[in-house]
């Protein structure tokens, strides 16, 4: 089977004799990868870089003719990240969380990260005209407000991060469970989320509302996910996905303090099985060091009181807080290796791979550069039988794995690295390989008719690492890990079109004096931020 | 005539956003809301001596020449050099910053911001302890105990206290103006009573002051804000706040570390450190503890006095501390305005913030080895391009000596002491008054600066000079290989 | 097939020449035709190491032992992560000289630059002029100090020597600059004569014996007793001491013995105990 491609788009045909051709035969041809959710720009990222000269000075790249030099390992400089993701075959990536009032700070780094189509999420989930819109009642004034907002950062989805509890942070507190009042708000975490949910919906979003739960990293907080997952159950229509909950593995966690910790991927795989309105991404540990960076501040405070390493804490006025702490995930910690097989659980006990997507929440539970490794483990029982040996015995006692048979194929792979992750986003033209996709293609080394994954993970793992070519946007970019082309890829961002868009009158920009330092007339980003601007417009139903 | 509402002041790192400029016949006739820095910035920077054409010093002397031409002779200088330098960028745009990394790159030459004599050590000791922090507005909105450290704002930063702290209105904090004005009353009397005194008893030794209080003021104990200054000697900041805590000069590191021990419950052996009494250091540790939101800014008296690093550690770590009993944050004051883009900047592109080498083909960082101040002092470096900066009039002599031994490139909109000593100079525009950018507030808030008048004619933007130096650089390279080959 | 291989520096370096391909493991099997080739940096420009050093190969020996002969001060990582053999350097030697090694011997008849050892693991670094900042101290960022080996200086050093220290001996015959033994954890820091002050700060371990002038000790820390002597690796150094245990800050069980005969001033803390 032929795959045409022609000005950037794939098509029905080509002139044969005329094409470039690439001879894949033998190989597996996927559409480019794309993910969710990978901390990849702005301010918390690049705090994580400056914080952390140690990680990265013994991984560099040297510059060459066609690329800019820079530095790896677990919080890359911007153009080796775009070239570490292009060497995957990965084309399209999602940054999720953008504090408003440094927007313009996320788009010019997203401008220096090449290689890959990028979009980002505004974090909304404790800014105070919707905290205060939700408390009044005014869902249609308050999705009025995230649309100008999402249209002014040039934003492409609702993040809700540890909803109130961050508004609470703000003042060195946070709230504990979905029902707890926000100070001096007079609004509960379900209150925030139901009334986002609806926002995104009145709206008409292509992404549900990308939530990070109250109460992530603490012991039984797999009843707060439960709790999250259901308090929107109600509002979702047609077996369309309502809510996304991010990196699950992070909020599967059941006892009551860490010796007794355990997993709760059954019981959250258990309802996202028998309900519709729900996607994951995994949040997948990887053991190693890395460095964790969350808008969730009071989480990275108790994870700096528990590992002692240094701590980054910043929080942005009237609207979010963020925190980043080095750690490492040791294999022979019994939390960390419960944590590696609460991932792969949820992974693999959910049954529909258009539910659970993969990711490692870049870089808080590990770099981006191990996605093969989780691939190898979701597609043999082998790999992971590898990794469980080596891991504290009593987390491998207590694992789920050893009692899951269940291998992923290559087609399912393809799903949740990249045809689910499209779906969920709404992203037509990414994730498959369909006249009028984008010519976004990944080519992989491996014969799929010739090699058993489950035995033969390692070659598997080793194609995945470096695609034999990464087509981006028709061009041929990376070939067996050589950056042939350093390309822009393009900044993709909602137009929410709203019949009566809110009025800036004087009152309003006086509010807005009120709640910020800057004033309204420097706070967009203009589009003109945007080297290469592609704007989706949404007609929203208000 | 227009008026410009919402311009950033290209001064200072409180980059305030609310600036209003009248503009008549091109020129800025009347500047708005700024305080003195920034109108005398806005309003005379067509009088200083700008220079108006592309300079190359030939036998000596300047001698006019195209833009060309001195991009041209730019470019070779920065070729054949071993080890170049690339310094300044502070009071540029982040645009042009990202340019002048990419040829820094290209060179394989040093790059180093103004943050290398300022904060540089305030960010060495983040990357050893971190910093809890946050946006000036959350200052606003919450903090009800202010403490300047080692930094003199009245002067230096002078809209920060009414901007974003003490004198600012939040949304749970009041302003503190009022008391500070009764304050001002009282103390103007007192000035008066004492000038009078004086004046009566002619300038004999008739007055005594009051030796210096040994315990804190009553002012500590109000209700609502407070101010603490703390300082090795009374600035005018000191003179408003509600504390003034006088340190023994050098003696930084032992005050915050015994402020460390006494957050932390411990007992301390000594009475007195750094000419403070301990029961009175008690009373601040207290004071601290106490607070809802507490912030402590500090400056460049604390990074560039005796223990450097470590004294912005011991600050670091005091915050740090406390946030186990309060909430409690830090910010350094940062001086130029851009200086927090720079480095952000610097970061996303190369991982490091500041004094960043490229001569191995990727970035290393290790100040002290890689800053430019101390390549200066080996004598190490073989050519200079300094942007936006005045090394020459800044640095120490025998810093500056070494800089200008060597070629010497220059893109500068005045004729400053190290445009004096170069030998090609590039005119360039204003940025934020003659070109648009962005710059980075002192708490990373990014901000558009404005083109609210035309450059003199001819003249470019920092960013497209860098730009043109850049190709020229690229095709050189080319001609070379092509030869060599 | 070990030998004894001697380096000339061709000329007086200016730019920074980064030779860490100037180490017994990288040398050792290789002929001087090889040898000659390896990689090298000066300034921007790669060269090979034969076009800055004249390669002399000698007698053969037991293990590879390199001699550096003239003004290295520009060149660095000298010896980095080096695990066995010796390197001589006759004069002065730039920074980081043997970062990161892990055995062997290093013996340098000259001042070597920051760095020194910085983040080793095992074997000897002897010096017989000064070190400059940094002496087995960290990278930037990191907190993995020096973890085992030896450090001995016959000259004064500079600032943060062995800060953030786990293991191993630091032994400065002459004076010490700031912040000896910050943040260290465990290990030994042997101070001959006098040092500049805040020594110790924010340690939670090990051993820090300051012999000479010490003008005052950290607030956070707090006297524990006077010692007639203190014992540092199989031998005793006399005293008396009086030892102090900090940093307070840190909760930090870290032993600072400073002489007493020496440090008049500190006598006001007698009366503490």
């Amino acid at each position: 089977m032929d795959i045409a491609i022609k000005d950037g788009k794939i098509v029905e045909r080509v002139d044969e004799l005329r094409a470039r051709k690439i001879y894949a035969s033998g190989m597996i041809v996927m559409p480019g990868g794309v993910d969710i959710h990978c901390h990849i720009a702005g301010s918390e990222v690049n705090t994580g870089r400056l914080l952390r000269p140690e990680d990265h000075f013994r991984d560099f790249e040297r510059k060459t003719p066609k690329t800019r030099s820079g530095v790896g390992y677990s919080v890359p400089s911007t153009f080796t990240t775009g070239y570490r993701y292009a060497r995957m075959g990965y084309t399209t990536i999602m940054n999720p969380s953008m504090p408003p009032l440094e927007a313009k700070h996320t788009h010019e780094e997203l401008n220096d990260t090449p290689m890959v189509d990028k979009g980002t999420y505004p974090l909304l989930g404790d800014w105070w005209f919707v905290l205060e819109y939700l408390k009044k009642g005014e869902i249609e004034e308050c999705a009025r407000y995230v649309a100008w907002m999402i249209t002014s950062t040039k934003g492409y989805a609702i993040k809700i991060v540890n909803p109130g509890g961050l508004e609470a942070w703000g003042s060195g507190g946070n709230v504990g469970s979905i029902d707890d009042q926000v100070p001096y708000f007079g609004i509960t975490p379900r209150e925030i989320v139901r009334g986002l949910c609806k926002v995104n919906k009145l709206l008409n979003l292509p992404h549900t509302i990308h939530v990070h739960t109250n109460n992530l990293g603490k012991p039984g907080n797999y009843l707060t996910a439960l709790d999250t997952m259901k308090c929107v159950e109600d509002l979702a229509s047609e077996d369309k996905p309502a809510i996304h909950i991010t990196h699950c593995q992070f909020s599967a966690f059941k006892g009551s303090d860490w010796r007794t910790l355990k997993s709760g991927a059954e019981e959250i795989a258990r309802y996202v099985n028998n309900h519709s309105h729900v996607t994951l991404d995994m949040g997948q540990v990887i053991f190693t060091d890395t460095t964790t960076m969350t808008a969730d501040g009071p989480f990275q405070y108790t994870l700096h009181e528990l590992s002692g390493n240094k701590w980054v804490n910043h929080d942005v006025e009237t609207e979010t807080s963020s925190g980043i702490v080095p750690f490492r995930y040791r294999r022979k910690s019994y939390v960390h290796a419960i944590q590696w097989s609460i991932g792969l659980e949820l992974a693999l006990l959910i049954k529909d791979p258009w539910k659970i997507f993969m990711t490692t929440d870049h870089p808080n539970a590990g770099p981006f550069i191990f996605y093969p490794r989780i691939m190898a483990w979701l597609m043999s029982r082998k790999a992971r039988e590898a990794v469980l040996n080596r891991i504290n015995r009593r987390a491998r006692n207590r694992s789920l794995l050893p009692s899951i048979d269940r291998e992923l194929g290559f087609y399912e792979i393809a799903i949740v690295t990249r045809a689910g992750q499209a779906k969920a986003l709404g992203l037509k033209n990414k994730g498959h390989l369909g006249v009028g996709a984008d010519a976004d293609v990944a080519i992989y080394n491996v014969n799929p008719e010739t090699i058993d994954p489950s035995r033969k993970y390692k070659t598997v793992r080793k194609a995945f690492r470096q695609a034999a070519y990464t087509v981006k946007g028709g061009e041929t970019v990376a070939k067996n890990g050589e950056i042939l082309k350093h390309v822009k890829g393009t900044t993709m961002w909602l137009d929410v079109q709203v019949s009566e868009p809110i009025k800036i009158t004087e009152e309003m920009k006086r509010r807005f004096r009120e709640y910020w330092t800057v004033e309204y007339e420097n706070y967009p980003v203009t589009e003109k931020y945007l080297e290469v601007s592609h704007p989706i417009t949404v007609k929203a139903n208000v | 005539m227009a008026v410009v509402k919402a311009v950033t002041c290209p001064v200072c790192g409180c980059l305030c956003d609310d600036i209003e400029l009248t503009i008549r016949n091109g020129k800025i006739v009347k500047v708005k809301n700024g305080c003195a820095m920034c109108e005398s910035k806005f309003l005379s920077h067509k009088n200083e001596h700008r220079i108006l054409k592309p300079l190359i010093r030939k036998n000596g002397e300047f001698v006019e020449v195209s833009l060309e031409e001195a991009t041209r002779k730019a470019a070779e200088i920065l070729t054949k050099a071993n080890y170049p330098i690339l310094y300044g960028w502070s009071s540029t745009s982040c645009e042009a910053t990202r340019v002048g990394l990419e040829l820094a790159e290209e060179i394989g030459g040093v790059i180093d911001n103004t943050a290398v004599v300022c904060h540089g050590p305030s960010i060495l000791s983040i990357q050893d302890v971190g910093i809890s922090s946050c946006t000036l507005g959350q200052i606003r909105h919450r903090a009800d105990l202010v403490v300047y450290w080692g930094s003199n704002p009245w002067s230096a930063h002078p809209r920060h206290i009414e901007r974003y702290t003490a004198f600012s209105e939040g949304r749970f904090q009041k302003s503190a103006w009022k008391g500070y004005l009764t304050k001002v009353k009282a103390s103007a009397a007192k000035k008066k009573i004492e000038s009078a005194l004086r004046r009566v008893l002619f300038r004999k030794k008739a007055f005594v002051s009051p030796k210096p209080r040994k315990g804190p003021p009553p002012t500590l104990f109000k209700e609502g804000r407070k101010l603490i200054v703390v300082d090795v000697r009374k600035t005018r900041s000191a003179e408003i706040s509600d504390c003034f805590l006088q340190v023994e000069p050098n003696k930084d590191y032992e005050l915050l570390q015994a402020l460390r021990a006494l957050i932390n419950e411990q007992e301390i052996d000594v009475d007195e450190v750094a000419g403070i009494p301990v029961e009175y250091l008690e009373e601040i540790a207290d004071l601290m503890i106490g607070c809802n939101f507490g912030v402590l800014f500090f400056g460049v008296g604390l990074s560039m006095s005796k223990g450097k690093l470590r004294n912005v550690d011991a600050a670091l770590s005091l915050v740090r501390d406390l946030n186990m009993r309060t909430k409690f944050v830090i910010m350094p004051m940062r001086g130029h305005f851009n200086v927090t883009g720079v480095d952000t900047v610097f970061t996303w592109q190369t991982g490091y913030p500041y004094a960043v080498d490229f001569s191995l083909g990727y970035p290393r960082y290790n100040p002290g080895e890689t800053s430019v101040v101390d390549i200066l002092l080996r004598g190490e470096s073989d050519a200079a391009l300094i942007v936006a900066s005045d090394p020459v009039a800044s640095f120490p002599k025998k810093v500056a000596e070494q800089l200008v031994k060597n070629p010497l490139i220059v893109i500068d909109p005045h004729m400053s002491a190290t445009t004096r000593m170069a030998d090609v100079v590039f005119p360039s525009a204003f940025v934020g008054i003659e070109a648009s950018g962005t710059a980075y507030r002192m708490d990373h808030v990014p901000l558009p600066l404005k083109k609210v008048v035309n450059p003199p004619n001819g003249v470019l933007p920092d960013e497209e000079i860098l730009k043109r130096i850049l190709v020229e650089v690229k095709k050189l390279k080319e001609k070379r290989l092509v030869e060599a080959a | 097939m070990f030998k004894m291989i001697n380096l000339y520096p061709l000329k007086k370096f200016r730019f920074p020449v980064i030779a860490e391909c100037v180490s017994p493991d990288v040398f050792q099997g290789k002929n001087q035709k090889e040898i000659e080739e390896l990689e090298i940096w000066e300034g921007n420009k790669q060269k090979r190491l034969g076009e800055l050093f004249k390669v002399e190969e000698t007698r053969k020996e037991q293990e590879t032992i390199i001699t550096v002969c003239g003004d290295v001060s520009k060149v660095r990582r000298i010896g980095a992560y080096m695990t066995s053999g010796e390197i001589t350097i006759n004069g002065d030697v730039g920074m980081h000289l043997g970062e990161e090694m892990e055995g062997g011997k290093i013996t340098v008849h000259g001042n070597v630059g920051g760095w020194t050892g910085s983040m080793m693991k095992g074997g000897t670094i002897e010096i017989h002029g000064n070190a400059s900042h940094y002496l087995g101290a960290p990278y930037r960022g990191s907190n993995r100090g020096m973890r085992g080996g030896k450090i001995i200086v016959y000259g004064n050093v500079g600032n943060e020597a062995g800060a953030y220290m786990r293991k191993g001996l630091i032994k400065i015959y002459g004076k010490a600059g700031q912040f000896a033994g910050s943040r260290m954890h465990n290990g030994t820091i042997h101070v001959q004569k006098d040092s500049e002050g805040r020594v110790g700060a924010c340690m939670t371990g090990g051993k820090i014996v300051v012999e000479g002038f010490l003008e005052s000790v950290l607030p956070t820390f707090t006297i524990e007793s006077i010692k007639k002597k203190v014992k540092i690796e199989e031998k005793i150094v006399e005293g008396p001491f009086y030892l102090f245990l900090g940093d307070l800050t840190e909760n930090g069980k870290g032993k600072l013995y400073v002489s007493k005969e020496k440090n008049p001033q500190l006598s006001s803390y007698e009366k503490l105990l």
